[in-house]
């Protein structure tokens, strides 16, 4: 069975027990999306947007769906660096929520910490009004599998005038000791008027199995609210992740994201934003450090569709061996996004011949009092700047480090997580 | 101390030294002059070693050590330092952060633990002082921005940190405003000892008013084709290079 068999197949698994949950809106959605799946199907590379990243790996793999967890999965969990932040911690294994191994601290007010699962048992009137509102699956055949066939994720609901105190943590790990797994996580985030939040998505795998992540996350931003939003993707061997985020961006609503992807055998991040209303704030940066055959793909999208917004996107990728990297930053500014200030800029380093980067930026400007720069640059490590550091005194290896750390520290320096930071100077340090 | 003999090296297959002797003892400052493009760069890179330049014959040997064999990091570490004529920049590496590192990496290619962080910050206070050089400085990224002079008194400031035994100023003079020339000479005066050695790339006299040479060289087409004393390089002053190049040229005839 490949993988488009398996949805369907699994689809018609869930229709046997579909009365179970038919109560609710998923039903419907989950109808719409697997029509909307057997009509796309999965990207191919004849898909433009799709042109340097190819799923044929992925879509030839069968999956088995067990939900045994193995003690590898514990012992990653355990050893997980950012077990140091304290955090509202929540754990989901292979797709499903592990309410035993997480850690909620912050419940008792009325803002809401959980999974979709169980806020979808309670009849919520939040997903009724969020819920697949955010992220198209309109020709977007792996959004509609991930909404045909989600298994759980993280629900937040931050009410008006509220803050978040610590940092909501979502560890996503795949097990594939046994077998190969498809996990499909999809969280749900509102943030109310006048409301902040930090969130950090971290993703890690074990086993020698292939496994393939689809996750959806759709994040509603209100008026005036703050999010700051982390994704670290490090899932080590045959790991495979298509990551598709959507920004609803209220009026003056403030969003700082920042994309770590340090392994990965192929992963592609989808980031949009949509700015619904004026003055709103996005900064997006990205960090991506790529080795062996490794293939990773940031496609970004930012949809200024109204007037007097900002945005700031900076990419800065290292790329090893014969490893590829791919970005492609879009931003759309439309008609009457007048005074919009979009800027983008995408840097490689490319530490052997044989890596390479297919970068692209793409300007779609409907408006006419904007003002939009982008640029994309790809380099080696510079010949003089290494010998200054030598003839210092400094050993080669030393200078490397410093000069590549210096290039990574711009997107550091966005991190507002000390630990987050700590584990991107260690990756640097494993693999430079 | 530095002993160079018979030394050729090219690049891209175009040969840009054709065999220079020089002997540079402790104590000792050395002057070297000569047109744009007579290979005095070239010369002093090559001894930092820089591998883009590729040396057909010849040996430089430091304190009895064969240099042409080590990585330039082994060579600041027994002590050779260069001054660039052109500093590069080098955005989000902290000068201070930079300096510690070459500190330490060289006191542990001595056997020395790591410098104590107190000792730092009151060498680097001092050696500011030295040269006058603004705080401000030290904490940018390592010459982002700085202005050309700028860039030669950083130069110099870290030569004075790291206490070299051969110091290779290549046009440190070039770019800096009257006081700061004076300060730096002086800077380099006060640092100078029985025990170390100054070679001095430069192309005015005026700088060798403050630092005083033992010897003076003409570098020409890669050749020292002339030294003498202090009075050579007022002689080249007032008279520009063309006798020095007839000279040349009636020799090869
Ligand atoms: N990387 C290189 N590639 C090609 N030619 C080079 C290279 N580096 C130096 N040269 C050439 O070697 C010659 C010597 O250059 P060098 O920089 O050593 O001269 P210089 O004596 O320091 O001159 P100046 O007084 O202008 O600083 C020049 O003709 C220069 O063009
Ligand atoms: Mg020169």
């Amino acid at each position: 069975m490949n993988l488009q068999e398996q949805i369907q197949h699994d689809f018609r698994k869930y229709l046997a027990h579909e009365n179970n949950d038919s109560s609710e809106i998923f039903a419907q959605l989950r109808h719409k999306a697997i029509a909307e799946f057997e009509k796309t199907g999965l990207p191919n590379i004849k898909n433009e947007e799709w042109k340097y990243t190819n799923l044929r790996n992925i879509s030839s793999l069968s999956f088995n769906s067990s939900s045994d967890i193995s003690n590898n999965a514990k012992k990653l969990l355990n050893e997980n660096s950012l077990n140091a932040i304290k955090a509202n911690h929540l754990v989901f294994i292979n797709g499903r929520f592990y309410n035993d191994l997480s850690n909620i601290i912050e419940n008792d007010k009325s803002i809401i910490i959980s999974n979709l699962e169980t806020e979808r048992k309670n009849n919520s009137v939040h997903l009724e009004k969020h819920f697949g509102k955010y992220a198209k699956i309109e020709g977007e055949g792996l959004n509609a599998m991930n909404t045909a066939l989600l298994n759980d994720g993280v629900f937040v609901y931050v009410p008006i005038n509220q803050k978040v105190e610590h940092p909501i943590l979502i560890t996503n790990i795949v097990d594939a000791t046994e077998f190969n797994v498809l996990s499909q996580p999809r969280n749900l985030i509102l943030v109310e008027k006048n409301s902040s939040v930090q969130i950090i998505e971290n993703y890690l795998s074990t086993g020698i199995n292939a496994s393939f992540t689809n996750v959806v996350n759709e994040i509603f931003v209100d008026e005036n609210a703050k999010v700051e939003h982390y994704k670290i993707q490090q899932q080590c061997g045959e790991s495979y992740q298509n990551n598709f985020t959507q920004f609803f961006q209220n009026t003056s609503s403030n969003i700082n994201q920042v994309t770590l992807t340090l392994d990965g055998a192929l992963i592609r991040n989808n980031l949009h934003f949509y700015m619904n209303g004026e003055n709103c704030n996005s900064l997006l940066y990205g960090f991506y450090l790529t080795e062996k055959n490794n293939h990773i793909d940031n496609h970004t999208r930012v949809d200024h569709a109204s007037p007097n917004c900002y945005s700031d996107e900076k990419y800065k990728g290292i790329l090893k061996d014969e490893s590829t990297a791919v970005f492609n930053g879009k931003i759309i500014v439309h008609v009457d996004a007048q005074k919009t200030n979009a800027y983008q800029r995408n840097q490689n380093i490319l530490l052997s011949e044989t890596a390479t980067i297919n970068t692209k930026p793409q300007l779609e400007i409907f408006a006419d009092d904007v003002k939009c720069t982008h640029g994309a640059t790809i380099g080696r490590l510079d010949d003089e700047q290494l010998f200054y550091l030598q003839s210092r005194g400094i050993s080669k290896d030393s200078a490397r480090r410093i000069l590549l750390n210096a290039f990574a520290d711009e997107i550091a320096e966005r991190i507002k997580i000390p630990e987050l930071v700590q584990i991107l100077e260690a990756e640097i340090e494993k693999k430079l | 101390m530095l002993s160079i003999k018979n030394l050729q090296a090219e690049i891209e297959g175009k040969q840009i030294l054709n065999g220079i002797n020089l002997e540079v003892k402790a104590g000792e400052i050395h002057a070297i002059m000569g047109p744009n493009g007579s290979g005095k760069s070239t010369l002093s890179a090559i001894i930092a070693g820089r591998q883009e330049y590729q040396v057909t014959a010849g040996s430089i040997t430091f304190n009895g050590k064969n240099i042409l064999e080590m990585s330039p990091e082994a060579r600041a570490c027994e002590g050779v330092f260069l001054a660039f004529q052109y500093p590069i920049e080098i955005p989000g590496v902290s000068s201070i952060n930079f300096l510690r590192t070459a500190i330490n990496e060289r006191r542990k290619y001595n056997g020395l633990e790591p410098i104590e962080a107190t000792d730092f910050l009151k060498t680097m206070r001092e050696k500011m002082e030295l040269i006058k050089m603004d705080k401000s400085l030290t904490s940018r990224s390592l010459n982002e921005g700085f202005s050309g002079g700028e860039k030669k008194r950083n130069e110099i400031f870290q030569m004075a940190m790291l206490e070299p035994t051969l110091a290779i100023l290549d046009e440190t003079d070039s770019g800096l405003d009257i006081d700061a020339l004076r300060l730096v000479s002086e800077g380099v005066n006060k640092l100078r000892n029985k025990d170390n050695a100054f070679v001095v790339i430069t192309h005015y006299q005026r700088l060798l008013d403050y630092i005083i040479p033992d010897f003076v060289h003409v570098l020409y087409k890669g050749r020292i084709v002339k030294s003498g004393d202090k009075s050579l390089a007022l002689e080249l002053e007032e008279k520009g290079y063309d006798w020095i190049k007839n000279e040349v040229e009636q020799v090869n005839n």
